[in-house]
């Protein structure tokens, strides 16, 4: 038997012309619906929570900025973007253990590939401190204040995370110092230095800056707040003479401020500009501010 | 001669915009481009920047893909269907032969590098009211290195099956790329051998990083022109070398 006749007597037998193909497309296109109303039930009520094991495959898996900067086939900016977005979805999605572990990595190889992408910057030292990658924040700030070393927002913000999350109101204060001297800084990033140089008991440089601010400065209100800063400094300057004075006389401290008015040392205790006030420890002589 | 290479180089572009594999590429391309835009809406104020970039990588993939496997069969079909014997004889020499596909073909790329090249452009301006010159002098030199790996493609064909010639291209393609990082472990060569060796895969080999304006344009930065003079001239001397080597290799075949 040839191969045609053997087709024959199958198409006769199997009538394959006849077949009902679009019935069948029908049938199973119909069947479509229930298998996803089938999924359906299952992810919305009877879906586990993702394990571990299934979040290692989705958490964002960066190379090492190293590797980032020397294997690009120069897609930089385009890889740079690429991990941008990432991030975004990665700190947008929630993180399946509490900690965003790979966050410092994708930010890090941002800068490595575009090293000018300012909006990086910023919103890194925003949120990775939050997360609690403080000294990685601070590097990173650091690294922008190198490749960019004209956007005062860099410093600026370093020094925000100095202040919130470190405590640390002297660098603070010298990252705030930086910005002001940069073109286009705000004109109260100066002030605000002279705020944390305070907040650090350095209040000689403290005073010195909110001059300079005061000579300085166009912004009406940064002038204004600079002038109370430096008669709230005035004053208490000449409550610390006042008081050295008093325990040179009394071989003492006074037990409250206005034990200098009683006791003529002074005439009266100036009104603080600040509306803050001063308290002394009567023990040590030390003049300190009121805790708002 | 020279009204011969563009008769060819015009039938060239006619048999590749009549391929359906060019159609499907452009299409893909600008969906990939206008894809972009939806990539730029979720980038936290980053919108312009991500347009770009993408849209710009998108556009070297598909032209590179464009260039690698129409490129490579071009010649290589010819030989394979014997279409050549019925030009050959004809006064046409292989020489002018030869010149008139790789002509022809650079037409096609810069045709469907133009149709790109303006829905990109059409996109930025209509994200952000502007047209970032950056841009078009990225465009103009991602279809000029198109042109270069059209003669890479071409002097490959003429020695070598369709997809050895597509894999080597596409290898120099990578090579190209990596002149920073071949530059940076020439700095880092722990012996003199070594730096040599280096040496002389970052000399020979094609720096295609100087066609690779595209980085420039996410800061909107134009090189200054003695800049694009230089990457110019690059490509006119290696590529006319690679030319006269796949005249050579092209002449000796035996079909």
């Amino acid at each position: 038997m040839d191969w045609q006749s053997f087709a024959e007597m199958n198409s006769k037998k199997f009538a394959l012309k006849r077949f009902p193909y679009a019935l069948l497309g029908l049938i199973f296109l119909a069947s479509v619906v229930p298998a996803q109303l089938w999924y359906d039930h299952w992810s919305r009520s009877e879906r586990k929570p993702l394990d571990t094991t299934y979040n290692i495959l989705i958490e964002p898996q960066p190379v090492s900025a190293s590797t980032a900067k020397l294997v690009n086939f120069g897609f930089k900016e385009f890889l740079a973007d690429y991990y941008w977005l990432s991030l975004i979805q990665y700190y947008g999605g929630g993180d399946p253990y509490g900690k965003y572990r790979k966050m410092p990595d994708l930010f890090n190889n941002i800068i490595e590939l575009s090293p000018k992408y300012e909006a990086v910057y910023q919103t890194g030292l925003i949120i990775m401190p939050g997360e609690g990658y403080v000294d990685e924040a601070i590097d990173f700030g650091y690294k922008g204040m190198d490749n960019m070393p004209d956007k005062w927002e860099i410093p600026y913000y370093t020094g925000l995370v100095y202040h919130i999350y470190k405590k640390d109101y002297v660098s603070a204060a010298k990252m705030f110092e930086r910005a002001a001297e940069m073109p286009n800084a705000l004109p109260i990033t100066k002030y605000f230095a002279g705020i944390y140089y305070n907040k650090a008991d350095q209040r000689e440089t403290a005073y010195n800056i909110f001059k300079t601010v005061y000579e300085t400065t166009k912004d009406d209100y940064v002038k204004d707040r600079a002038k109370k800063n430096m008669d709230h400094l005035a004053i208490y300057f000449l409550l610390q003479d006042a008081v050295k004075y008093y325990h040179d006389n009394y071989k003492s401290y006074p037990s409250d401020l206005n034990q200098l008015v009683t006791k003529k040392v002074l005439k009266s205790i100036p009104e603080d500009p600040l509306t803050i006030g001063f308290t002394i420890d009567p023990n040590t002589g030390i003049v300190t501010e009121n805790k708002k | 001669m020279f009204r011969k290479i563009w008769l060819i180089a015009l039938n060239t572009f006619r048999e590749t915009v009549r391929d359906k594999l060019l159609y499907s590429l452009i299409i893909f391309a600008v969906l990939s481009i206008a894809a972009s835009y939806l990539a730029g809406t979720v980038s936290l104020g980053q919108d312009v920047r991500v347009i770009e970039n993408f849209g710009l990588t998108a556009m070297f993939v598909f032209l590179l893909i464009i260039t690698i496997f129409i490129g490579t069969q071009l010649v290589y079909r010819e030989i394979e269907r014997r279409t050549i014997y019925l030009i050959l004889p004809k006064p046409v020499n292989r020489e002018t032969f030869y010149l008139g596909k790789f002509v022809g073909l650079c037409l096609t790329i810069t045709v469907a590098g133009l149709i790109m090249g303006a829905m990109f452009i059409g996109l930025i301006y209509y994200k952000a009211h502007y047209i970032p010159t950056s841009a078009v002098w990225a465009i103009l030199f991602t279809i000029l290195e198109m042109w270069f790996l059209t003669a890479i493609g071409l002097m490959f064909s003429s020695f070598t099956s369709p997809i050895a010639s597509a894999v080597y291209t596409f290898c120099l393609v990578l090579i190209g790329h990596s002149s920073s990082t071949i530059w940076y472990i020439i700095k880092k060569a722990p012996n003199n051998y070594v730096k040599y060796a280096l040496d002389v895969v970052y000399y020979g080999f094609p720096n295609l990083e100087k066609f690779n304006l595209r980085n420039e344009v996410a800061f909107n930065v134009t090189l200054a022109p003695t800049q694009y003079l230089s990457s110019l001239t690059y490509l006119i001397i290696y590529m006319a070398a690679l030319l006269f080597f796949g005249l050579a290799i092209f002449r000796r075949n035996e079909f």
